[in-house]
């Protein structure tokens, strides 16, 4: 093993073509991950002071001290409230929608669905502030209403797009099929539609709660302190924390949602399925 | 009632709901946004001078040349290297090469301030490289932190996955077939690159630096934990301007003009898509 470490040996152990694929894997691993894998080791780092490249004690020290906050407690819960009622309601909106521009034809179709683009073609924090001067005037701001209309615009995009080019994909005659044998219409979408297209489907809602877990400058803007989800608690804790480890800490329970949801859904996720909803065909 | 008219009415009940809500939440405070960017703060009347602070005053008009310089600089380099990395993932077929082709595609599901909380960690300047350097007796000050070329790093970081995403999406469109073809006739990996593969994703390449260029305009979380005090990111400018100055016709100007600064972009997207289905039509 000892003789791959030099790397002259290394290369022409391997070869070069296969030396300089290990090297783009090196740095693209150290680029993307090693972020994540420093902050990981952190967060059950008890002690650590400069020179240490790695923690000089180990231990739960900060998870404990996270827990005990109850501010941070109360957000975990906020958090998930706004990101489920997010999920469930811009379903039901935009299911329908995607559905109708995938399979009908009728004048407007394509207004209908680039309008659906305006939510992702502006900057952000422009649609915010501009909405939020109009939830003072209807009295939204601080409430869970007003929080979750701003999570709902981060997804409808992708929650008209995806599903929409997934419905597309299903054969028309396999819903015809279904309808000659005496389902209905409702019976065939939910029966045979549906299930078609669940792969769209489900890495949109994947990306709404999630987009929903993670949604951070526009809950601050219009939640105002009083609606506090785990993001804006971080924006507190990284920029006024005593230890950098309190952050890693909330930061490692921040990515846990998403960490168990792609690992179920792993077989959803390809690069064909994500960037359906970028395209509008 | 005749079954077309009853389908379309189907449709449009379906699709309507959805449409009423990016009308009222996105259009919407947008137009009004537009109306309150033209009016004085006191007095209701019609003025210019909420866009003439953002383009006379020198530290407004630096946020904003500071902002594009980020944004484009971000723009070039991911698209580059997202390119060349789609082009490995999509005609190298080795164990690496599919283990980075699965790599590739978490970060888009990390939360985005986790993201920036781990860069962080390492790059500032007790960060995990700069601990490395002293173990060889060397004291790194990167000074990326509060400067453009952290927050670029950290764009790069958001943007490579993404863009590598959608242009691997457009060149798996490509069969291999057409690429033997070419190479059996005799046509140079250069050159069927150049008159092959190019022409065939260079709309995945605009439909990615369009939407690189989109979510980079407004970027909010990266500036307001990595940058610096001035100059500023407009994004922060914008939330400075609603948050703490409580200026709504000011900060509508300026979303108006991160609007427009990505109108051009949009209109980019749009105009490409259409043409493609033109070219689907026939």
């Amino acid at each position: 093993m000892f003789k791959y470490m030099n790397p002259r040996r290394f290369y022409y152990a391997v070869g070069r073509k296969k030396f300089f694929e290990f090297i783009l894997l090196a740095i693209f691993i150290l680029f993307f991950y090693g972020p994540l894998m420093n902050m990981l080791l952190l967060a059950f780092s008890n002690k650590y002071e400069v020179p240490a490249v790695i923690a000089q004690e180990w231990g739960f020290k900060w998870w404990d001290y996270v827990f005990s906050q109850k501010s941070l407690v109360s957000s975990i819960v906020q958090s998930f409230i706004v990101a489920i009622a997010t999920t469930f309601i811009s379903m039901i909106f935009c299911i329908p929608a995607a559905y109708s521009i995938a399979r009908f034809k009728y004048p407007g179709r394509k207004i209908f669905m680039l309008s659906f683009l305006l939510t992702n073609a502006f900057p952000k924090i422009g649609i915010y502030t501009s909405i939020a001067v109009l939830f003072y005037k209807y009295g939204l701001m601080g409430t869970y209403p007003g929080v979750i209309i701003i999570h709902m615009i981060n997804s409808m995009m992708f929650m008209v797009w995806l599903p929409s080019s997934a419905f597309r994909a299903v054969h028309r005659q396999q819903e015809e099929a279904a309808r000659d044998v005496g389902a209905g219409p409702i019976r065939t979408f939910f029966k045979v539609t549906m299930p078609m297209a669940m792969p769209g489907i489900s890495v949109a809602t994947l990306y709404t709660f999630l987009g929903s877990m993670e949604e951070a400058q526009g809950t601050m803007l219009v939640g105002m302190g009083k609606i506090q989800t785990m993001p804006v608690a971080m924006y507190g804790i990284v920029l006024d924390s005593s230890a950098v480890q309190i952050g890693a800490v909330f930061a490692i329970i921040l990515i846990i949602p998403s960490a168990v949801l792609i690992f179920l859904m792993r077989r959803y996720i390809g690069p064909e399925a994500i960037a359906g909803g970028f395209k509008m065909k | 009632m005749s079954k077309e008219i009853k389908q379309k009415l189907v449709a449009y009940i379906m699709v309507i709901p959805a449409f009423l809500v990016v009308m009222l939440t996105v259009a919407y405070p947008i137009v009004s946004s537009v109306i309150k960017s033209f009016q004085d703060e006191d007095t209701g009347a019609f003025t210019l001078d909420n866009y003439a602070y953002f383009f006379t005053t020198p530290n407004q008009l630096k946020n904003i040349l500071y902002t594009l310089f980020v944004v484009l600089v971000t723009v070039v380099l991911a698209i580059v290297i997202a390119y060349l990395l789609a082009l490995y993932l999509r005609f190298t077929h080795s164990k690496i090469a599919k283990c980075i082709g699965t790599l590739y595609l978490l970060p888009r599901f990390v939360p985005a301030m986790c993201a920036v909380y781990a860069m962080i960690t390492i790059i500032r300047d007790s960060g995990l490289i700069n601990r490395i350097g002293l173990l060889f007796g060397q004291d790194w000050k990167l000074g990326l932190m509060y400067h453009a070329s952290g927050m670029i790093v950290m764009n790069l970081w958001f943007n490579i996955p993404f863009a590598t995403m959608m242009i691997t999406a457009g060149l798996g469109a490509i069969p291999d077939s057409i690429v033997e073809g070419a190479r059996d006739v005799g046509a140079g990996r250069l050159k069927v690159f150049r008159s092959m593969i190019l022409p065939l994703s260079v709309k995945d390449v605009v439909i990615a630096s369009t939407f690189v260029y989109m979510s980079n305009v407004g970027s909010f979380t990266t500036p307001y934990l990595m940058g610096g005090n001035a100059p500023k990111l407009l994004g922060i400018v914008l939330y400075d301007q609603f948050n703490k100055y409580l200026n709504y016709n000011r900060s509508a100007a300026l979303s108006v003009i991160m609007f427009l600064l990505c109108a051009v972009s949009a209109g980019v997207y749009i105009y490409t898509n259409l043409k493609d289905n033109e070219w689907e039509a026939q």
